[in-house]
């Protein structure tokens, strides 16, 4: 296992801030003293690197110095912020490395929420989209194939919406859960594995997009898929730790390779040189780069649920919904139901936002009153726009409007763009055609689906 | 008569985060946001949390009356403005004489942004520039900082010899 996320006990002061921000409670210290984390219930969601202020500066003298820290990091030797005690373990340097090794074919892709939180590491105001920017900085850095996260979570919608009307419909473990939160994933099978059945078997949009990469693409430009790097840009700490799980190699090696916060790719650029803030935007590659609005809103809380039922509710009942905008699901601030009739059929839902609010439903499946269906939960307490991995926001006075900023930059962008249902993506169809088949057929079962393990 | 204020901290509240260092540099740049706003400019804030073995608190300039540090000064490059002791840093040659000269070590020294060969002296000067005040103040999460006001010093001195004299 990887440890991706911990706590520098020379740099910390004690103040237990972490302690509180916590969601499961897994770090402890004497009061005053430096606090520790344990691995065994410690979920990597990274809220505890995001309010860590206890800092060392540029230059100050610690017992090992500065640049041994920022190796000791995966930090690139340019960075020049201050280190904070809470940190994570970053990839840069290796992404670094990939990208300039001509034996190598890399390829890329972005989750939704990087692309509302990159430009603030560039002095832009919070919120400011950069999707195209995003693209052609990653193609100036020198990544052979430009994809995008956002493809797969219109895929993983496919997949999921059919698996939850296939147990609705034959009887099967309810209610589902989302499976798309590594760290939520890691909670149940620790601290809940009776429980494991009710997650659904997809894997996360960010390792779909790993075992499509390293299979169909290789396919379509005919590329030996051990030459190739995959990449992935997430604002979470939890997926690096997805991706190195072992069983997540449906490829023959693992599906995705190096894992960057959306920081780490911030700094990439700056070391690379890049004017970020004067690049003009484009496109990702084709087939694997298309997204509707449904895959965009994967980064927010009640993301998932939404872009769910606007596909569901029209593969149920054959009819497209009235409004696509399902506001009964969106800003959960903890626990928020809904129901949504479909057809003959009320569909209840549950959204957690924040793993520390999953207890009470938890209870309700073990304890046998819960009625609901379908159960979305994001450890981080907005959803990915507020992951470990998102660039920090320094004050906390500030976190609620910043939070705020990124999430109305979410849904403006799905209301911009021309398709908005995962179903409607004309390039998920083709790969469906071309390579999968159909959703939960043989080759999306091998592919996109997984199982899990108890721990602890 | 006083006619200074200052910032200070309660070392029961403080838990030693050191939010408040980073309110301070932020407070003192004209970046926005992010990590961005600390990378280009020198990250030394104005004020520093001690921390003891039972206590941490943030120590900053006192804006003393009859400044050492001003007095100490050869370039009179430290001032009175309004209600505080003011660096000119164009002024400041960087002979550390305030530094020296301040009894509780609140003054530091730093290269002027946009004049990298330029050295100047700088401490707490109460975000002079910002409308709302000292952001340390503004931002600890457990409000353990507090601006003392002139009359605030009177009153309570009066309410000091009030007490005594009732105790009598
Ligand atoms: S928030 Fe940072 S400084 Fe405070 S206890 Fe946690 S790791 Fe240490
Ligand atoms: S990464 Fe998340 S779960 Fe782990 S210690 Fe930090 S806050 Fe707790
Ligand atoms: S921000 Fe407040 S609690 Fe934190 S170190 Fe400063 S004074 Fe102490
Ligand atoms: S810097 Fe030191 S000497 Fe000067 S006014 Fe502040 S506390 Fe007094």
């Amino acid at each position: 296992m990887q440890y991706t996320v911990e706590i520098d006990q020379e740099l910390c002061t004690g103040c237990h801030r972490c302690i509180d921000v916590c969601p499961v409670g897994a770090i402890g210290g004497p009061a005053g003293m430096a606090a520790d984390i344990n691995y065994d219930k410690c979920c990597f969601c990274g809220q505890c690197v995001q309010i860590c202020s206890a800092y060392q500066e540029y230059k100050s003298e610690t017992s090992a110095p500065r640049e041994t820290k920022m190796k000791d990091r995966g930090l690139l030797a340019s960075v020049r912020e201050p280190l904070f005690a809470a940190h994570n373990m970053g990839h840069a340097q290796k992404v670094w490395e990939a990208i300039n090794n001509p034996n190598v074919v890399t390829m890329v892709q972005c989750a939704p929420a990087v692309r509302v939180g990159l430009a603030e590491d560039f002095g832009v105001a919070s919120g400011e989209l950069v999707a195209g920017k995003m693209i052609t900085a990653l193609r100036k850095l020198g990544f052979d194939r430009v994809y995008d996260t956002n493809f797969t979570a219109d895929l993983t919608i496919m997949e999921e919406g059919s698996e939850l009307i296939k147990r609705i419909q034959e009887n099967g473990v309810l209610p589902m859960f989302t499976s798309c939160c590594p760290a939520w994933v890691k909670y149940v099978e620790q601290e809940h594995f009776e429980l494991h059945e009710n997650l659904s078997t997809c894997k996360s949009p960010q390792q779909m997009a790993g075992a499509l990469f390293k299979t169909y693409g290789a396919q379509v430009d005919k590329l030996e898929p051990k030459k190739i790097v995959s990449v992935s840009v997430m604002p979470c700490t939890a997926k690096k730790f997805e991706a190195s799980r072992p069983e997540m190699n449906a490829s023959g090696s693992q599906d995705v390779d190096l894992v960057l916060t959306t920081r780490e790719l911030a700094n990439l650029i700056k070391h690379a040189g890049i004017d970020f803030k004067s690049l003009k935007p484009s496109q990702p590659d084709s087939v694997l780069g298309t997204y509707t609005g449904a895959g965009h809103i994967f980064g927010v809380t009640g993301g998932v649920m939404e872009a769910a039922l606007r596909t569901g509710y029209e593969l149920i009942t054959g009819n497209p919904l009235d409004d696509i905008n399902i506001l009964d699901v969106r800003h959960s601030q903890g626990v928020k139901r809904a129901t949504l009739q479909v057809g003959d059929l009320a569909v209840k839902t549950v959204v957690v936002a924040g793993l520390e609010n999953a207890a009470p439903i938890i209870d309700e499946i073990k304890n046998g009153t819960a009625d609901f269906h379908f159960v979305e939960v994001m450890a981080c307490p907005q959803g990915c726009i507020s992951g470990g991995g998102q660039p920090k926001v320094l004050l906390e006075t500030e976190r609620k409007q910043v939070y705020a900023s990124r999430m109305a930059s979410m849904y403006k962008h799905d209301e911009e763009l021309p398709l908005r249902k995962s179903h409607d993506n004309p390039e998920i169809t083709k790969v469906y055609k071309d390579f999968l088949g159909k959703p939960l057929g043989h080759k999306s079962h091998e592919l996109l689906h997984t199982h899990y393990c108890r721990r602890g | 008569m006083l006619n200074t204020a200052f910032v200070i901290g309660n070392p029961d509240l403080c838990i030693g985060c050191r939010t408040c260092e980073i309110a301070c540099v932020m407070a003192h740049t004209n970046k926005v946001l992010g990590t961005e706003a600390i990378k280009d400019v020198p990250f030394v804030p104005r004020l520093s949390v001690v921390k003891t073995e039972d206590i941490s608190v943030p120590v900053q300039c006192r804006q003393c009356e009859d400044a050492p540090c001003a007095e100490a000064c050869p370039e009179k490059a430290i001032v009175q403005r309004g209600q505080i002791i003011y660096v000119l840093a164009d002024k400041c040659v960087g002979c550390k004489n305030c530094i020296m000269a301040c009894p509780i070590g609140a003054v530091y020294l730093t290269w002027v942004e946009d004049k990298p060969w330029q050295k100047t002296a700088y401490k707490c000067d109460l975000c002079i520039e910002l409308p709302d005040g000292p952001q340390c103040v503004k931002k600890c999460p457990t409000k353990a900082l507090s601006v003392v006001l002139p009359d605030e010093i009177e009153k309570s001195i009066k309410q000091k010899r009030v007490n005594v004299v009732r105790a009598v």
